[in-house]
């Protein structure tokens, strides 16, 4: 949200040097916007001389399907954060999306494996996560709870309640539809590669392309102008919690599929998920967060991870890469927004 | 009257010793073809790529099984191509993923549940790629590095049934039953229970969990403690590793519960440090040979390249450490 704006701060303070810190911003800014894509592509080369085998379409296809759960969650993630605004401390955010997928997961696979069809198991945890979307969607509008605090709460619930089920152990689970799901599908691309590539551009088409997308920004950014449009700003926040959670239901069948059941730990996928989307913001025009910018943003994630492996390079410095990546691209976004608050 | 009950027991214990010579006996004709490790200089991966992929580094023993296999690759002139998962299930996959894609000449899957990881090994399979595994029994395995978990198992349970006289509750942490060495520990002291009618598992069963294991062990204990405030009434607590052992045997000192016993497997240091201390509640601690288990798989590995073919199984021994010969196993493990 948007309503941090210092109106009390004099404005002829910032007047003389204006002109020229404005240059140095929209510099800066395009360096940040050009930059993101040229490092993406920087990387790419850089893998693909190192380790001759990184560019291959059968990598690729398995970086396209090691990213899909991430990617799906990251971009349930995007859609609230461009309903609830990008700040990320007072802004939209969904820190129970992680644990909404391993719930999710717990409960296909133990539907699954109770001789429940495919039918059933998909239908129930996509159920199981809207009915958590719509939790938090209650908390955040209803109660009024910063989605910070709403979700961290939920997040906890629900793993709790995913450990009653599984009893913290692994459910196998083998259906016909994860037998499909984790198969390689034409061109030697695992199938999950094509579902993140679908899933995505369906997502962007909504949010990018019609009038309900167009109106979540604009409840996000300017809460204020959206609810004196008319907007119903809480319905659009509401409505960003319950597609996100379905987010986590399509994710959690997703996992069941590439683990071939449920297993613990979901709750590790977290701050990945939240490093994308955070992260898909460079990946945009206006800096802002997006779908695609997310869906880049995923596959950078993966490619550094897979170019790491490639290269034999001990995977423990891989999440500290991502900590200094987010820590990088927050504090640039969030100087570079600033001024155009003002 | 006392030695009356030690004479049942004696003699229940005989009883045990015979089945335990007979599942030996058993044990005995599958470990044929299995040889113990001569020869290691004959043998050679030079210009061999290994794929050695881990569930996680983060215990004493998957860290040395790790760096040993490591090692034994580069010493016998290959190039090992590791990763290791942190205990993420998720990684463990996208590793196995793009380890399979490259195609390296034999990939050593070091522990890991066998559901989740079982699919990953069979397209290496079905991809040409020989899998070794070390702990993990998947039928997808052409050879499984492993100590003895049936010998573990019994040996760690005749020792707990032994110290508390054959009578009393115990508290087992039963926590990761779907992972094969864990389960067959378990079920193996289930056997030994089962003829000592006196001795009680305590219900529910605890789950240990990962991460924060120590604490986690700590806290139920803790709580379990509280329930059975009795001298005597908890004789031992069971778990099939020893990390719960660590945070049970903390919570058993810190509530003056010494009285009550801990056991475990894996010999871990710092247990083993523990099992030494006359004074704590750690009785028995089976130590595995780790190092020993990654250099057996990797020289598999070589056997195999060069065209022998290998048994099912090939089993390293395992110590069991006792207050009494704790030392001696520290010595023999290197980290006395």
């Amino acid at each position: 949200m948007s309503a941090e704006i210092p109106f009390a701060e004099p404005l002829a303070a910032h007047l003389p040097q204006a002109p020229r810190a404005a240059l140095g911003r929209r510099l800066a800014t395009l360096v940040l916007r050009g930059g993101s894509l040229a490092v993406f592509v920087a990387v790419l080369v850089f893998f693909s001389l190192a380790a001759p085998f990184f560019l291959t379409i059968g990598n690729i296809g398995n970086v396209l399907a090691q990213s899909a759960i991430a990617g799906v969650l990251a971009i349930g993630l995007t859609i609230v954060v461009i309903a609830g605004g990008s700040n990320v401390v007072t802004g939209g955010i969904d820190l129970s999306l992680a644990a909404n997928m391993g719930l999710s997961a717990a409960v296909y696979a133990t539907l699954a494996q109770a001789g429940y069809g495919d039918p059933v198991a998909v239908l129930a945890a996509l159920a199981t996560g809207i009915a958590i979307g719509i939790v938090n969607a209650a908390a955040v509008t209803l109660a009024g709870i910063v989605p910070l605090l709403a979700t961290l709460a939920v997040m906890n619930v629900v793993a709790g309640v995913e450990l009653v089920l599984t009893q913290n152990t692994v459910i196998p689970a083998s259906t016909d539809l994860l037998a499909a799901l984790s198969a390689i599908g034409p061109y030697g691309i695992p199938v999950l590669a094509y579902v993140l590539l679908v899933f995505a551009a369906l997502v962007a088409a909504v949010v990018q392309y019609t009038p309900w997308g167009l109106r979540l920004y604009a409840v996000g950014e300017f809460p204020e102008a959206a609810r004196a449009a008319g907007l119903p700003v809480r319905r659009y926040l509401a409505a960003s919690f319950v597609v996100s959670g379905l987010c986590g239901g399509v994710a959690g069948i997703l996992s069941a599929s590439y683990l071939s059941g449920s297993t613990t730990g979901a709750g590790e996928m977290l701050l990945p998920v939240v490093v994308t989307a955070l992260l898909g913001t460079v990946f945009s025009r206006r800096l802002v967060p997006t779908v695609t910018g997310t869906l880049l943003s995923a596959l950078f994630v993966g490619f550094l991870v897979n170019g790491f492996q490639l290269l034999n390079i001990s995977s423990t410095l891989v999440s500290g890469v991502q900590g200094l990546l987010i820590l990088v691209v927050v504090s640039a976004t969030t100087v570079l927004r600033r001024p155009e608050s003002h | 009257m006392t030695k009356d009950r030690q004479d049942a027991t004696f003699n229940r214990r005989d009883l045990l010793k015979l089945s335990a010579v007979g599942g030996a006996v058993i044990a005995g004709a599958s470990l044929v073809g299995a040889r113990p490790v001569f020869a290691a200089e004959e043998l050679s991966l030079k210009g061999k790529r290994i794929g050695i992929s881990t569930a996680g580094t983060d215990h004493f023993f998957d860290l040395q099984a790790y760096n040993a296999q490591v090692e034994e690759v580069r010493r016998l002139g290959g190039e090992p191509i590791a990763v290791d998962a942190g205990r993420n299930d998720g990684k463990l996959v996208s590793q196995l993923q793009t380890l399979i894609a490259q195609k390296p000449d034999a990939i050593v899957q070091l522990l890991g549940t066998l559901s989740v990881i079982d699919p990953w090994l069979k397209k290496a399979r079905d991809a040409g790629i020989p899998v070794l595994t070390i702990d993990v029994g998947s039928t997808n395995s052409l050879n499984n590095s492993t100590s003895d978990n049936w010998g573990i198992g019994k040996d760690l349970a005749l020792q707990l049934v032994s110290d508390i006289g054959g009578e009393g509750n115990i508290v087992v942490f039963n926590g990761f039953y779907g992972v094969t060495p864990c389960a067959i520990r378990y079920d193996q002291l289930v056997n030994v229970v089962k003829y000592f009618p006196k001795i009680q598992i305590i219900q529910p069963e605890l789950r240990d969990v990962i991460p924060n294991t120590v604490q986690d062990a700590f806290t139920q204990i803790t709580a379990i403690l509280n329930k059975y405030p009795e001298k005597g009434s908890i004789k031992a607590i069971w778990s099939a590793w020893d990390i719960p052992q660590l945070g049970a045997t903390q919570a058993l000192s810190a509530a003056g519960r010494t009285e009550i016993k801990t056991y475990g497997v894996d010999g871990s240091p710092e247990v083993l440090q523990l099992v030494a201390d006359p004074n704590s509640p750690a009785a028995a601690d089976v130590a595995q040979q780790p190092a020993e288990l990654g250099r057996t798989a990797i020289q598999n590995v070589a056997r195999l390249l060069a065209g022998e073919t290998l048994p099912r199984e090939t089993y390293v021994p395992a110590l069991l450490a006792n207050k009494a010969n704790v030392g001696e196993v520290s010595k023999k493990l290197g980290i006395g």
